[in-house]
This record gives C-alpha cells, sequence and structure tokens, in this order.
C-alpha cells in the first residue's frame, strides 16, 4: 500500500495515464460499436459519445478503422447516400468477431480482478478518517 | 468560400504527409476524411474551422495512419527497405525498438556485402576472401591491395559457397527477426 502512495504525484502523470488508458480501449470499442451491423466513421464516433465516455479528438479514429482493416478485423464498402457523397461503411469480419469475444473475455476478467484489487482504495477515499 | 478553401487545404496536408502508401489508399483516406467533414457540418452546422479543429492538426492524423499502416503492412513484408523504414519508427517508441533498428542494420549490411563479395570473388578472385597469418584472421573482404604475405587467403574458391550461404543466412535471420518484432508490437499496440 506504501508503494502505491509512493507513486510519482505530478500534476500531468494522471491525465496522461488516462489518455493512455483510453487510447487503447479504444480499438475494442470501435470493434465493439459494429456488434450490431455496419456504421460509417462519424456514426461509429456519435456511438461512442453515447455509449461511452471515451471522447476522442475525432480524428483519431480513422487511423484506427484503417489499420483493423489492414489487419483483416474490418472490411468496408462506399455506399452513396442522398447526402450527395458517398460514405464509408465498416463492417466486422469474422476475424473481427472472434478477436472482438476475445478482447472483451479478457478485458473483463482483468476489469473484474483490478476491482476488487481498488476496492480497498475507493472505500479509503468515500470514508476519509 | 473560405470555408471550402480550409478544408481543400487540410485535405492537401493530410495528403502530402501520408507518406509511404498507394496512390489508392491515400485517395481513400482523402475522400474518407473529407466525407467526416461534410457530414460533421450537415449534422451540426458547425463551421469548417470548429470541424477541423475538432479532428485534429492534419500532419498528426497523418501520422496516426503512417504508424498503423507502415508497421502492419511491413510486418507482411520482406522488403529491407520497408522492414527498415518500420524499425526506424518503432526505434522512436522505445529502448527494444533502438536495438532491433540497430540489428536490423547491421544484420542487413554484414549479410548484404558477404553477398556482394562472394559475387565479386570471380571477378577479382586474388582480391577477395579470407586471410590469415599464423593462425589469426588478419582481414577479410575485398581489398586493394591484397594483404602481403605471410599472410595468405585460405579459402580459395570455397570462399563463394561459403559466404553466400552465410550471407543469405544472416539477410534471412535479420528479416525473420526484423518482422517477429514487429508483430510483437503490433500486438502490444492493439492490446490495452
Amino acid at each position: 500500500m506504501a508503494k502505491l502512495r509512493a507513486l510519482p504525484a505530478g500534476e500531468d502523470q494522471p491525465d496522461r495515464w488516462e489518455a493512455q488508458l483510453r487510447k487503447g480501449a479504444l480499438e475494442m470499442a470501435a470493434l465493439a460499436s459494429l456488434w450490431q451491423g455496419r456504421l460509417y466513421g462519424l456514426e461509429i464516433i456519435r456511438f461512442l459519445e453515447n455509449h461511452s465516455r471515451l471522447v476522442l479528438a475525432e480524428g483519431t479514429i480513422y487511423p484506427i478503422l484503417n489499420r483493423l482493416k489492414s489487419e483483416g478485423l474490418l472490411t468496408s464498402e462506399w455506399v452513396e447516400a442522398e447526402a450527395g457523397h458517398p460514405r464509408k461503411y465498416y463492417s466486422l469480419t469474422e476475424a473481427g468477431r472472434r478477436r472482438l469475444r476475445l478482447m472483451a473475455e479478457a478485458w473483463t476478467s482483468f476489469s473484474n480482478g483490478l476491482s476488487k484489487l481498488l476496492e480497498p482504495v475507493l472505500q479509503g477515499k468515500v470514508s476519509p478518517q | 468560400m473560405t470555408a471550402e478553401i480550409q478544408i481543400e487545404s487540410y485535405l492537401t496536408t493530410l495528403r502530402l504527409h501520408l507518406g509511404p502508401v498507394t496512390l489508392a489508399e491515400r485517395e481513400e483516406i482523402v475522400r474518407e476524411i473529407e466525407a467526416h467533414v461534410r457530414d460533421s457540418a450537415e449534422e451540426s452546422g458547425a463551421t469548417a474551422e470548429t470541424i477541423l479543429a475538432r479532428l485534429g492538426p492534419a500532419e498528426e492524423l497523418a501520422a496516426q495512419y503512417r504508424d498503423g499502416l507502415l508497421i502492419s503492412k511491413a510486418s507482411r513484408s520482406f522488403s529491407p527497405l520497408v522492414l527498415l523504414r518500420a524499425t526506424l519508427r518503432l526505434a522512436t517508441k522505445g529502448l527494444s525498438g533502438i536495438l532491433v533498428f540497430f540489428c536490423g542494420i547491421f544484420g542487413y549490411s554484414f549479410g548484404g556485402s558477404l553477398v556482394l563479395t562472394a559475387l565479386i570473388k570471380p571477378i577479382l578472385p586474388a582480391n577477395t576472401g579470407w586471410w590469415y597469418n599464423d593462425g589469426h584472421l588478419v582481414s577479410a573482404g575485398v581489398l586493394f591491395p591484397p594483404p602481403a604475405p605471410p599472410a595468405h587467403e585460405v579459402l580459395g574458391m570455397w570462399y563463394i559457397p561459403l559466404a553466400l550461404t552465410s550471407g543469405s543466412l544472416l539477410l534471412l535471420l535479420t528479416t525473420f527477426l526484423i518482422r517477429t518484432s514487429l508483430r510483437v508490437a503490433q500486438r502490444l499496440q492493439s492490446k490495452l
């Protein structure tokens, strides 16, 4: 416990850590947003805004989608819209579904384990001496 | 009109900084970002300036594309140039990346010179080889002039198959090492 308190307390440290955490979770979140069906980039961004607190610089999602596609986890197709310009829709491939299921399992067991570990910390915060 | 110019200049900067992607990939990326800007404008009525600001600087966006694509493409490539470029990017991310980069440089240059000297041996037989003196290796490679006696060349024409095999093996090993490290880096990147 003493070790935990000894973590660097620089003002920018928790922010940076949190940013890394969000960034890491973003890829899984992008895959998860496509679980129910195909969406285009802006819809994925809005979906993530509504369903998670992964507030993101809107640009970051596109390179991630691009990479997931090059890894064969997503496919994409251009669809003509009434808007007057085509939109690029993404869907999960079979490999993408398998990967997401594995990620979801790993994430859940990881966060359950951590929650137990952090319980005393949070309780300590709720009831200070 | 100013909005159009702002968007165009953003897309041009993005296009310029995307780096080594195919023309088709580049146009697809730019087209998608353009669609994003148009859709965002229709959806919220926000100004081009706000929308572009929310996307982040074009150079940064391009860099994110490059990072993702280069590493995932390179882990399937056999081209030393592509592989070294990807490790160079990896080298900016940490110590193990730097190590892989230098192993790559060493492996490719040493392996490459072995193969090259094997090819030169038939042309310059007297200048190419391994020279020994008193049981110690004095010199190796292609030398002008060759080391003077008592140093003597020991391999003769055997130099060709030996240098060719060891050079090729070293090149293959280097390629394998880089591709494996890129895969590992990719996996680490895609996990939390």
